[in-house]
C-alpha cells in the first residue's frame, strides 16, 4: 500500500475518534443506537474534514495522540494558578497600584498544538495577556512586571505550564 | 458540601465585581482587557466548579466539566484577538510614571 494512502487513512481514523469521544461527552448516554450514529457519522465528517484537522507534514506521534492523564494533572494545576493569581491581582484593582509592561521570551515546545496551549493558559492566568505568537517567539502583556529580562521573565511567565505540556505533547 | 458551593458561588460573585471595577478605573485598553477577562474567567470557573459540587457525580458533572474546558479554550482567544488588533494598530500600552 502507498505510504500516502496509509497515512491519508489514519489520519482520518484518529479524527474519527476525536469525533466520537466528544459525541459520547455530549451525548452522555451509552445506549445502543446513540453510539452506532455517532460512530457512522464521525467516520463520514471524518473522511470530509481529515485533512483540515490534521496538516499532512504534522507526522509525530505525541503531536496527535496526547496524554490523556497528564491532561487532568494539568487542568488541575491551571485551575490553582488561576485562583492564585486572582487573589494577588485583588489588591492591584482596588488601590490601583500596577506597573504594567510588554515582555518577550522564547518556548521550547515544538508542537504547535502544545504551543498554543501554553499562549492560552498564560491570556488564562491573570495578570499576563499574550499579544502575539511568532513560531517560538510570544509577546506579553504582563500587569505587574517584576523584570523585563526575557529569560526571567518567561520563566517566572511560564512556571510550571512548560514542563507539563512538554509532558503531554513533547 | 452545601457549604463549599455557598463559598465557590461568593467568589464568582466577588470576583465578577472585581472585573467591572477594573475595566472602570484602569487607563488603556490592554489592562481593561486584563482586568476583565481575567476576572470573568475567575468568576465563571467558580460558579462552574459551585455547580459541579451541587449535582455530585452524575452524567450532568461530565456536561459541566465540557462546558467549562470549551470555555477555558474560547475565552482567552477571544481576549486575544482583541489584544492583538490593538498591539497590529500600534497602540503604545499606558506606563507608570517613573517619579511614582
Amino acid at each position: 500500500m502507498d505510504v500516502l494512502l496509509k497515512w491519508k487513512i489514519s489520519r482520518a481514523i484518529i479524527t474519527a475518534v476525536y469525533l466520537i469521544v466528544g459525541w459520547i461527552l455530549f451525548t452522555g448516554t451509552f445506549s445502543l443506537f446513540s453510539i452506532f450514529l455517532g460512530i457512522i457519522f464521525s467516520f463520514f465528517i471524518a473522511t470530509l474534514t481529515y485533512s483540515i484537522f490534521i496538516e499532512k507534514q504534522e507526522v509525530a506521534r505525541r503531536d496527535l495522540i496526547p496524554r490523556v492523564y497528564f491532561i487532568f494533572i494539568y487542568l488541575v494545576i491551571l485551575i490553582c494558578k488561576i485562583y492564585i493569581a486572582s487573589f494577588k491581582m485583588v489588591p492591584a484593582v482596588i488601590v490601583g497600584n500596577i506597573n504594567p509592561r510588554i515582555v518577550h521570551f522564547r518556548t521550547r515546545l515544538s508542537s504547535k498544538f502544545a504551543r498554543v496551549i501554553l499562549a492560552n493558559s498564560i491570556t488564562l492566568t491573570p495578570g499576563t495577556l499574550t499579544l502575539d505568537l511568532d513560531e517560538d517567539h510570544l509577546v506579553v502583556h504582563w500587569l505587574d512586571a517584576k523584570t523585563t529580562h526575557s529569560h526571567y521573565a518567561g520563566r517566572l511567565i511560564k512556571g510550571h505550564f512548560e514542563s507539563w505540556l512538554k509532558r503531554i505533547w513533547v | 458540601m452545601i457549604l463549599v458551593v455557598y463559598i465557590f458561588f461568593g467568589m464568582g460573585i466577588f470576583f465578577g465585581i472585581l472585573g467591572n471595577v477594573g475595566v472602570l478605573k484602569f487607563p488603556d485598553i490592554y489592562t481593561r482587557l486584563q482586568a476583565s477577562s481575567k476576572c470573568a474567567v475567575t468568576s465563571l470557573i467558580s460558579i462552574l466548579l459551585a455547580c459541579m459540587f451541587l449535582k455530585g457525580l452524575s452524567p450532568m458533572t461530565g456536561k459541566i466539566l465540557v462546558i467549562t474546558v470549551f470555555f477555558l479554550v474560547s475565552s482567552p482567544v477571544a481576549s486575544h484577538i482583541i489584544a492583538r488588533g490593538a498591539w497590529e494598530r500600534g497602540t503604545t500600552p499606558w506606563r507608570r510614571k517613573k517619579s511614582q
